[in-house]
């Protein structure tokens, strides 16, 4: 279908130029992988020769090779991968810990008309203030540690989970309610086999959004917390003025996400989207 | 003017937050709590008259706001250009996809080591923290804005004689603008917690810094208060200014399938 249209509007001649294009668009939807990697290159080679060419002083911006050369020091050295597994514990654990929370609050609050008048304003509000601005007085309460940034990711965490599981409990239609009662179905039985399937694409998307806050919030709380992970690890180097570091964490931060975005999260969400989702027929 | 049905969704908005505030008041005079671990409400709203009375609140709010609106305004100028560019063409898109993702993954916070290097502490490298967590996030969507646009549209205006700029202010863009103001809304969230971040750490005024020089003196009145200004300003903003011109735009311009 879309090849023919596509072609009615390609002039008789073709331009060498707008064959190279439709060349790619074969070849990248054939090697989905390679096609989002070959993007980088020129990136890394306009890096280089940006580096190279002394238009900045070193100090500012180094070149790739170097990045490089840190990025096999501080893996050697056992640096990068202790700071590594910090980060990525803390998230796993305040993402378990705000998803424990959120889903059987976005349940409650899905479910009970009173609970939804009672805590959907106070829920906006708090997720209003966000994140970041509870560090200061987490420090007050919990010192400099590992409480203070779990908390802080539990807290990002949770609001895109409750939001969007109440969101996916509304969306279960009525008659699916209503069957599952006329079939005899306990409370329970209709919260494990109606409601919860029902709502679990809704709450993979809130996971995923909260992911994308919780992560930044996390390097936020390493960066002034500032004990381990790679937050500090790119703080730390800050303020002695090594940008080598700063590039190395900021490429390992995004690789790192990239990589559990769309190999892990997309997926998932995916797949609930085509197993329990309520696709609605069209005609 | 106000119709009585908004007065009552108002009220059933108003009372449980009043609720929390007899909550708050009852947990502090109760367990008798020490005002170096939380207020009580009548510390914040002394803390907040004095802070209106000397100008000092209205500073940290104008100099936040004031670098959010520019960062944003930037952002958003180069960014959707720039993504209805890369959105016009397949192979083009196919290519600065990745890139775009990549980059709005890391969009916001993660600038803020490099930021303050290159551009000093201070409204530099704040305004550039803000400036990329809105126009990565908003290049990205309106990337997928314009890639999602039917070709049956595109070649219906081509067909019925429509000049490239036709097709662009009448095609492209409107098609693109749900997805514009989904991706404006997102990267403002990302700003508005960069902001506070980076205020934080690298300047000596703004409602971030205010919250975290309150921490060094044990003020957690001025904290609270900085907390309450902050949620309060981003439900105006999200509430009064993104979420209706989502609505409105998704509506107008919003691709609806005919049923």
């Amino acid at each position: 279908m879309r090849t023919a249209t596509a072609s009615a509007t390609v002039p008789l001649e073709v331009s060498p130029w707008q064959r190279l294009l439709g060349v790619y668009v074969r070849w990248s939807s054939r090697n989905p992988w390679l096609a989002s990697v070959l993007p980088f290159v020129p990136v890394v080679v306009a890096w280089a020769a940006i580096a190279k060419s002394g238009l900045f002083p070193p100090v500012f911006l180094p070149g790739p090779v170097e990045v490089i050369q840190k990025f096999g020091t501080l893996m050697a050295n056992g640096i990068l991968p202790a700071y590594l597994e910090d980060s990525v514990v803390r998230l796993a654990a305040g993402t378990a810990v705000g998803m424990a929370l959120g889903i059987p609050l976005g349940l409650l609050i899905g479910m009970s008309d009173r609970a939804h008048r009672m805590l959907w304003p106070v829920l906006l509000f708090f997720q209003a203030i966000g994140d970041i601005a509870w560090l200061p007085i987490l420090l007050i309460w919990f010192g400099f540690g590992l409480t203070t940034m779990i908390f802080v990711i539990v807290y990002t965490v949770l609001f895109p989970v409750v939001l969007n599981t109440v969101l996916g409990v509304r969306s279960v239609p009525i008659e699916l309610h209503r069957a599952a009662l006329s079939l005899g179905a306990s409370k329970t039985r209709i919260v494990w086999e109606v409601v919860l399937p029902g709502a679990l694409p809704n709450i993979m998307t809130g996971l995923r959004n909260g992911l994308g806050f919780g992560w930044r919030a996390l390097i936020a709380a390493e960066i002034i917390v500032g004990t381990s992970g790679i937050g500090f690890l790119m703080f730390d180097a800050r303020r002695a003025g090594s940008v080598v570091e700063i590039l190395l964490g900021m490429i390992v931060l995004g690789v790192l996400w990239y990589v559990v975005d769309s190999w892990v999260l997309a997926p998932i969400e995916r797949a609930t989207g085509e197993r329990w989702g309520l696709v609605t027929r069209k005609d | 003017m106000i119709r009585p049905a908004r007065l009552a969704a108002a009220a059933t908005f108003v009372l449980p937050l009043l609720v929390l505030l007899a909550i708050w008041e009852a947990v502090v005079r109760v367990f008798d709590v020490s005002p170096r671990v939380f207020p009580a409400i009548e510390p914040v709203a002394q803390a907040g008259a004095a802070a209106i009375a000397d100008g000092t609140l209205i500073r940290h709010i104008g100099a936040s706001l004031g670098r959010i609106a520019l960062g944003t305004a930037i952002g958003i100028v180069l960014a959707v250009p720039l993504g209805v560019a890369m959105g016009t063409h397949r192979a083009v898109s196919a290519f600065f996809t990745p890139l775009l993702r990549f980059f709005s993954v890391l969009a916001g916070i993660a600038w803020i080591p490099i930021a303050t290097l290159w551009f000093g502490y201070g409204f530099g490298a704040i305004t550039f923290v803000i400036f990329n967590a809105v126009f990565f996030v908003v290049a990205y969507n309106t990337l997928l804005g314009v890639t999602g646009i039917a070709m049956p549209l595109r070649h219906a205006a081509a067909s019925l004689g429509a000049t490239r700029w036709q097709l662009l202010t009448e095609v492209l863009l409107p098609g693109a603008l749900p997805n514009i103001v989904t991706g404006i809304r997102t990267g403002l969230g990302f700003a508005w917690r960069g902001l506070i971040a980076a205020e934080m750490i690298a300047t000596n005024v703004g409602l971030g810094y205010m919250l975290f020089v309150a921490r060094d003196f044990y003020r957690t009145e001025v904290i609270v208060l900085g907390m309450v200004v902050i949620g309060v300003l981003w439900l105006l903003i999200d509430r009064l200014l993104l979420a209706p011109l989502e609505r409105a735009t998704i509506e107008r311009w919003g691709l609806v399938r005919a049923a």
